[in-house]
């Protein structure tokens, strides 16, 4: 790989993804802010995702853990599930997002931001092989 | 490598820096990225900050010196002008940001900003109102804090 330019800092990188989170993103179906604003590390995030049209998952409000650790963005945070959902990603006991089963994670580049996580999730809901799975019961929790 | 083309006024600032430092500030670069510092400010002598080692980090962003430099506290500070995530409200990082300026110009306004509070045009609305009610009080918190969290320790 090569680097035309030094990359952000892990902290100034968050700081970034802070600001363009709190201004609000797109058409706001992803959203996402940070958990503990005296966390100087920014390390616990929760996301939001509205479940896509045309899905089972349409209209539905999906609630995510990020945690992004001491090594993010060079690696990818660890993510999962609050909102009891069915995708063929997420593991069915604990809720957590399977990098192995799920690209962005699996293929993680320094530049993706968790707005990229969550958008490709939101796109992963309404794949085929995830938009018709029968889903649990709406406002249930891992 | 990631700072093989470093911009020659990045590598003359930073020279000066550590061969001149300014009283009570040292900045040194990270070894992996050229444009990352570590930053240390003592709070200046007569303000509620004195006797404490403020740590800070600053970034050069792709866009310096056209760009101001992203600085924040790592140490926490109670300051109407610092947040709790040591955001700092200085208008020199913000619209007044001019290319004249430098990595110590910066360094300096931050330490000046210590020893003159503002809280009329606070980041911590908190902790400005506390400062505009009550200064004698915010002032024990500030050097409390101070104590707690930059002793140096």
């Amino acid at each position: 790989m090569s680097f035309s330019f030094p990359s952000v800092p892990r902290n100034f990188r968050l700081l970034e993804e802070l600001e363009r989170g709190e201004k609000g993103i797109g058409d706001g179906t992803v959203s996402y802010g940070m958990d503990d604003g005296d966390d100087i590390y920014m390390r616990s995030w929760t996301g939001t995702i509205i479940g896509p049209h045309n899905s089972v998952h349409e209209g539905r409000i999906y609630q995510l853990k990020l945690f992004c650790d001491k090594d993010y963005p060079e690696k990818p945070p660890s993510v999962r599930f609050h909102s009891r959902v069915n995708m063929t990603c997420v593991n069915h006991e604990t809720g957590v997002v399977e990098p192995k089963k799920f690209g962005i994670l699996a293929n993680w580049q320094r530049e993706y931001t968790m707005e990229d996580i969550l958008t490709q999730l939101k796109k992963e809901m309404a794949a085929p092989h995830n938009r018709k799975l029968v889903q649990p019961p709406e406002g249930t929790y891992f | 490598m990631a700072n093989s083309n470093l911009p020659r006024r990045i590598i003359k600032e930073t020279q000066r820096l550590l061969s001149e430092p300014a009283p009570g500030i040292s900045a040194s670069p990270s070894e992996e990225n050229m444009r990352y510092f570590n930053v240390m400010i003592l709070g200046p002598s007569q303000s509620p900050y004195e006797g404490g080692v403020f740590k800070l980090e600053l970034f050069l962003p792709e866009e310096y010196p056209m760009a101001a430099p992203k600085v924040r506290f790592l140490t926490k500070i109670y300051h109407p002008n610092i947040d709790k995530l040591g955001r700092i409200c200085l208008d020199i990082l913000k619209d007044k940001w001019s290319p004249a300026l430098q990595i110590r110009t910066v360094l300096l306004s931050i330490q000046a900003l210590l020893s003159a509070p503002n809280p009329d045009d606070p980041l911590s609305e908190n902790i400005a109102k506390h400062w505009k009610t009550n200064e004698t009080e915010a002032v024990e918190t500030a050097k409390e804090w101070t104590r707690l969290y930059a002793s140096g320790a």
